[in-house]
Parts: C-alpha cells; structure tokens; sequence
C-alpha cells in the first residue's frame, strides 16, 4: 500500500504542523513514512507545499510526490489548491479544502483579483475525483478562538470523510507524541473535524 | 525524523562531544537540534560567529582527541576552506565529521548551485553522500569511525532533500561523549611549512589510497538485475530510482554509491564491465558520470554512459525529472507530463502569484521604506545575505545584487571608486558579525567614504531560525552572555554613526537626512527586534499588541500602504475589477508594528488594543 498527501498553505499559517501530524499519525499506525518539508525563503508568506507519504517499505522511497500523483490534497488556503493541482489528476486525487482566503499582496500590487470560491473549484475540478470544501478556520476561531487549529479540524475533515486512511487513535496518539501547546484543544479540533467530515458526506 | 535530526542523532550515537556551527539552510536543523539538547546530552554547542571559525573550534577539539562536529552549508564550506585543506593535510585525532548540504533548486536563497563534491578531491578529503534519513544516522556513525580511524577529517554530503525530507528511521543507543582532551604537541603533525609541507601531502595521498582499498567498498551496494544495461546512482537520486524502477516495471542491475572520494574505483570497474550501458543518477554535475568514463577506457572502452546528456545539472532530481531518462534508455512508456503541465497552466492562468515577502510588522520593510524616501530609486542598494534579500522584490526592488555573505561592503567599496552613483550597503546584524568587520576596516581604512553603510539590526540570524549571534546575549547553549554592541565597533573603526529605531519612520528619516550631509565613513543602525520574536514573547508572557485599523471615513484610497508599503496585513478589496477598493486590514495578520499608521498622509489608521490570538 501507498498514499501519498499534499498538505498546502500559505508559509507561517501551521502548514508544516499538519503535515507532521499526519506523519505522526502513519507513524504510529505502523506503516513506514516518507515526506518533505520546505524550509527557507519559502516560509515567510510564501506558497508552502509539504509532501508526507506512507505505507510499506518495498513501495514507498522517494520522499516528493510525482506529478498527478497524489492521493489527497489537503489545501488549508483555496488559491493553494490551484497551485497543488500540479500534483493531482482526476484518476485519483480528493480535494479537501478550507475556504479561508488569504489575499497574496501581489493580488494588490499587480491587480490580479482574488478569485471567488465558486472559480477555485472550476478550476481544480479537471485535477479531482472528488472535492470537499470546509471553512475550519472560522469554525475554530469561533469555537477555540484560535485559528490555527482550524489545520487539525481539517485533517480531521479528510479522516472522517474516509479521504486519509489514518485511524482516530492514531491521529490522537501523533497529537500527544508531538505535544504541542493545546493537546485537549487539538484533539476537539480533530473531533470536530471528523464529524464535519462524516456530515459532508 | 527529518534527515538533519537524523543527522544528529547519527553523531550522539558517535558519542561527538564538541558541535560548533554557523546557521545555514538546509543543513541548519543540525545545530537547532544540538541548540536544543547540547546540555541534556553533555555536549559542548555553540553557534559560532562563522563557519570558518566553527570549523576551527571542531577541528581543535579533534586534534585534543575528542569527537567533534560542525554542519555547514555549500558557501559556508567556501568560507571555512581556509582553514579545511591545511586541517586535511595535519590530520586528526579523534572523529571529526564535517557535513555540508548542497542546496540545488537554491530552496534557501542561495546564491549558486554550488556542487561540493569537488570540494573532497579539491581538500583531499573523504566524502561519503547518504540517501534516506535512515542512512543519514547510519553514515554519520561511520563517518566518525572512519575519519578516526585513519585521522582525517570526512565530510558527510547531503543534498536539500536529504537534509530536509522526513522518514521513518530505527535509532540505536546514545554514546556518553568524552568531553577532556589534551593537545599533544608535534612539529612533523602540526607544521604545515615546507619542507614537511610536502612530507604532509603524501601522507594525506596514502591515507586515502587506503582508504580507497579498505573503505569504499564498504559504502558501496551492487544489486544484480536484468541485462545489460546498468544504473549507478548516489544520493537521495536513489530514492527516486528505486520507485521509478517499481513504476515502469524494470529491474536492471544497479551500483549504489555511498562515497564520492576517494572513488571506489574497483567495485565502479567491477560493475561496468561486460555492460553494454549505463545511466548515472546524480544531481548537479557529471562528478561521478566523469569518473565513470575515466574508468571505462581501460575496463570497457565501448561502454555507452548516459548522464547528463538527457538530464539536467541544475535544479533538484525527483521523480518527473528522472522518469523521461528511464524510460528513454529502458525502452518504456513514461507518463505524459506535458498534457498535464498544459492543464496546470490553464488552471493557474491569471492567479496572483505568493512569492515570499517580508512578514507583517518586519522591521527591514520598516528601514527600506525609509531609505527611499530619502534616496529614492536611484541610488545602488548593495544587498546583501539574510532576510533583507527579501528587498529584492517589488515595491521595493532595493537588493540591485547578493553575491555573498558581508559582500555589500566590498562591492560597494568597488563601486564607488569608479563611480559617482550614490551606493548604499545593507547588512545585517549577524552578517556584520560574519563577514563584515573586515569589509568595514576596509572602508575606513582605505578612504571608503562613499557608500552609506546600512545595518539592519533585528537581534537574530532570523532567516534560519532566530538563532542567537554576538549581539544577541545568549549562547548557542542558552547561556547569558556579554552581548557586543554594534554600534561600539563601528565606532571603534571611526565611523559617524546613528542609531534609530526600525518602527520609527521619523527616527529612521532623520537619521539618514543627517547621515547624507556628513562626510566620512557613515552608518546607520536601525535597530529593530525580528517581529515573529516580539510576538511569540508576547503570545507566551500572555500580553497584548495593538492591532491597526482603516478608518473609512479618512481614508482616501492612496493606495500608499499597499502599493508602497505591501504589508501582507493591509488588504484592496474590490469586488469586481476596475472597482473603486476598500482598504482593510486583517486584524489575524496584523502585529502591530505601527509603522502603516506613521507613513498614511491622511492620518485613517490608528491602533486598537487587542490580545495576541494563537
């Protein structure tokens, strides 16, 4: 078995977070994991695309992604989508992604309008087998107060809608193993976003 | 673990007592992980003030027998090589383990793609190049070994994606580190003048001939396959092969090499022979492709080798890359990239791009706003390495070159001898304490009066991860220190200074007003802390930071802060194009540096308290 994820969002937004969890989680599900995180230039508010890949040892080596092949995108900003759809193809990629834009200043400096959210999925529909589109980061700015944790509801999202074949436990176990600041409040994200994940279905 | 925490691991599994570095992606997560537990560990850390002297600090410590280690990267090699053949040609007593990524597709500014390996044969020195986080631990540990066991310093070689992918990785047990040594005095070791200059370099030579007879073939792996073609490839360029074999269903004879110098001469003969062809797998340059066909002419002179005639020797391998060149020699059927390429540009069409930009509340945004106002677009902006690069982009396009660390003050120096152009040179604090003390005396020394040196003080090597430097007052290990001021040694070498705060336009105007009156060498500091530090002290002591706000009623659509000023907090909305916008600020993004509300003409932005959200 083989699966790979796209986690991408724009640099400082807890990206590279996500996408530690999601290894954390494989990890301790026992399969063997491979993956790449950008560091550098990129990070500050910069398009940041982090790669985890997991499964058995025999078929799983590279650490990136090969053009069209990812399995899941999970894009925590919309126009991010669109620049993952690089990775993606109809065959096989599912999109899962969260609706809280965030307006690149070039959209200012060379009058590129932002596009609505009806033209991103236009646009990554050609890339999707499916498409799955959450405003987690409101959801848990209003329920937590604290944005961010909005990743772990949509990682939650993807698990509940059956898109990231990763078990609850081991989602919570990787939560606890990472021990970042707010493990209870992390977990109720997750919780929350499994839920919404099932009821999108 | 990622590769570089592997890395680390590998050296605390060699029981390494001394890690002294300077901070440079992608081999910085190295020290940050060492920073973290150096004291836990028994280790003695440090972040040193270059990588020159981080080499030396290690390379003591070996001499007095004890394990030691220092992570550059491919230009922090450039500016320890100094001191890397002599230390190659002295040898060393204990383990000694220098490693050094390559960065091509130049992921962390880079100023070229840089291939070391040329550096080993250059520095006679061994050079040994893991693929996966999992052989990162396990070479790091012979790497100790082997440099022991023949005293001479080896360099562990990685490329970005082995430093920085994430794989799964079996660890063994941690080695208390032996932290005493003693330095032994010895001419006919530590001499290196001649005549024993000559004696040291062939002895050098014999250690690695040896080295190519006991070692290399250890790091080697040959795996039979089918026919007679053959792949020999290095690197993480293996991990890629070993699932493009999988996905066009191929299975030919393949030589995985683990050391690049000395070159494993016997077993690369060895593998060639009897073979009609052979593909060679590396990023960047043809170095092991021209070794390859060097041993051809005597082991199998019709030997067809492809390479780099149908792979690129810039830019990262993976796997798009090296499928068409597979595919091609194999005979098979490679996926058709360019249809989908063609999909993916009709769906980014006309999508504003996110390169990287300074972040909200950056105190350089701050500065480089400034020095226009007084300068203009006219004058030469000397760039220089660190965040402030990031000027390079627009509005502000103020990095007009960057060639190395400390460089602005040279080349600025070069500039204005020959010409009268107004010349500006930017730095930054930990880059002045790098490399540009030297550039500075120069300046004054030798009538440099010309260009306005401009240091752009945050506290931190903020680009690699807010690492501490001289200026900061705490160690690599976390210790209070003696912080050096800047501005004392500017002074010290003569120059008329001024000091003015980052978030102050008036200061940072002024300053410069009165700096572009005055004759001599002249600098100005703007000193201003890293923004993402003032905000996770704030987050973590439970504080607040204003939050800017538009008034609507006083704004006049200038479009200065965005056009001008680009804080990524500070929003043009319009709902449909060629709308009249509505500015806004997005109070999640907003920290609160001030400076927006300084530089409106109209006076419709003004703070609101509120808590830092997480």
């Amino acid at each position: 078995m083989k699966f790979s994820v796209m986690l991408i969002g724009v640099g400082g937004e807890g990206v590279l977070t996500a996408g530690a969890l999601v290894a954390q989680a494989a990890h301790e599900q026992g399969h063997f994991v491979r993956g790449v995180q950008l560091h550098g230039l990129a990070q500050r508010g910069g398009s940041i695309p982090t790669f985890v890949r997991f499964g058995s040892e025999n078929e799983i080596s590279s650490p990136g992604i090969m053009e069209g092949d990812a399995d899941l995108v999970l894009a925590f900003e919309p126009l991010e989508a669109v620049r993952a759809t690089h990775y993606a193809s109809k065959k096989k990629t599912a999109f899962v992604i969260d609706d809280n834009a965030y307006m690149p200043v070039y959209a200012n400096l060379l009058d590129l309008p932002y596009p609505p959210m009806k033209e991103i999925a236009k646009r990554v529909k050609p890339f999707a087998k499916e498409l799955m589109v959450f405003n987690t980061a409101k959801l848990a700015e209003k329920e937590f107060g604290a944005a961010v944790l909005g990743n772990t509801m949509l990682v939650g999202a993807a698990v509940g809608a059956g898109l990231l074949p990763l078990k609850k436990e081991s989602v919570h176990k990787a939560i606890k193993a990472l021990a970042p600041r707010m493990v209870e409040e992390n977990i109720k994200a997750f919780e929350a976003g499994v839920k919404l994940g099932k009821r999108g279905r | 673990m990622l590769g570089n925490e592997a890395i680390t691991r590998g050296a605390l599994e060699a029981g390494v007592a001394v890690v002294a570095a300077y901070p440079g992606t992608p081999s910085s997560e190295v020290p940050i992980t060492f920073s973290r537990i150096a004291k836990k560990a028994g280790v003695y850390f440090e972040y040193s003030t270059n990588e020159k002297v981080a080499f030396e600090t290690a390379a003591g410590a070996a001499w007095c027998g004890v394990r030691s280690m220092t992570a550059l990267k491919h230009f922090g090699l450039n500016v320890a090589a100094d001191s890397v053949s002599p230390v190659a040609y002295t040898g060393v007593k204990a383990g000694f383990v220098v490693m050094v990524s390559d960065d091509p597709n130049g992921w962390s500014s880079a100023q070229s793609e840089q291939d070391t390996r040329y550096c080993a044969k250059m520095f006679k020195m061994p050079m040994i190049e893991p693929c996966s986080p999992q052989e990162a631990l396990e070479y790091t540990k012979k790497a100790f070994d082997l440099s022991e066991k023949y005293g001479i310093p080896v360099f562990m070689r990685t490329t970005t994606k082995t430093s920085h992918s994430i794989g799964t990785v079996k660890v063994g047990k941690i080695k208390k580190p032996k932290r005493k040594g003693f330095f032994k005095k010895s001419h006919e070791t530590y001499y290196n003048i001649r005549p024993a200059l000559q004696k040291m370099h062939i002895k050098v030579d014999a250690k690695l001939k040896k080295i190519q007879e006991k070692e290399a073939g250890k790091f080697t792996k040959a795996f039979k396959g089918k026919g007679s073609i053959g792949v020999i490839v290095s690197g993480v360029s293996y991990d890629y092969f070993k699932e493009a074999m999988q996905m066009l269903k191929i299975s030919p004879p393949v030589l995985k090499l683990g050391m690049v110098n000395p070159f494993p001469e016997k077993q690369v003969k060895q593998f060639i022979k009897g073979k009609k062809q052979v593909l060679v797998l590396e990023e960047l340059e043809a170095f092991i492709e021209e070794e390859v066909e060097r041993m051809a002419k005597t082991a199998n002179p019709k030997l067809v080798i492809h390479g780099k005639d149908m792979l690129p020797n810039y830019g990262e391998y993976n796997l798009e890359v090296i499928m068409p060149a597979l595919a091609k020699v194999f005979k098979k059927k490679a996926p058709n990239f360019k249809a989908h390429d063609k999909m993916v540009e009709k769906a980014l069409k006309g999508l504003p791009p996110r390169k990287p930009v300074f972040c909200p509340g950056c105190p350089h945004r701050s500065t480089f706003y400034a020095v226009k106002q007084v300068y203009g677009n006219k004058a030469v902006f000397a760039g220089d390495v660190g965040c402030y690069v990031l000027g390079i982009f627009e509005p502000y396009s103020m990095q007009d070159f960057m060639i190395s660390m400390g460089a602005s003050m040279g080349l600025s120096h070069g500039i204005t001898k020959v010409s009268d152009q107004e010349v500006i040179a930017f730095i930054g604090d930990s880059t002045f304490f790098h490399a540009s003390m030297p550039g500075l005396a120069n300046l004054a020394y030798n009538d440099g009066k010309a260009p306005l040196v401009v240091i752009l003080d945050n506290s931190y090597t903020a680009m690699t991860g807010h690492q501490p430097h001289p200026g900061t007052g705490v160690t690599g290990m976390g210790d209070v220190a003696e912080a050096i001021k800047i501005e004392d040694i500017c002074k010290a070498m003569g120059a008329e200074v001024r000091v003015a705060s980052s978030f102050s336009q008036k200061q940072l105007v002024a300053a410069l007003k009165d700096l572009k009156k005055k004759k001599g060498l002249r600098v100005l500091i703007s000193k201003g802390e890293c923004r993402l530090v003032t905000r996770r002290k704030v987050r973590r002591g439970g504080g607040e930071l204003p939050v800017f706000e538009i008034d609507q009623e006083k704004c006049k659509k200038c479009g200065i802060c965005t056009d001008h000023f680009a804080c990524p907090a500070i929003f043009e909305l319009r709902e449909k194009k060629g709308e009249k916008p509505k500015y806004w600020i997005n109070p999640e993004i907003c920290w609160g540096c001030s400076v927006c509300a300084q530089i409106c003409p109209y006076g419709a932005i003004k703070p609101v308290k509120k808590k830092v959200s997480e």
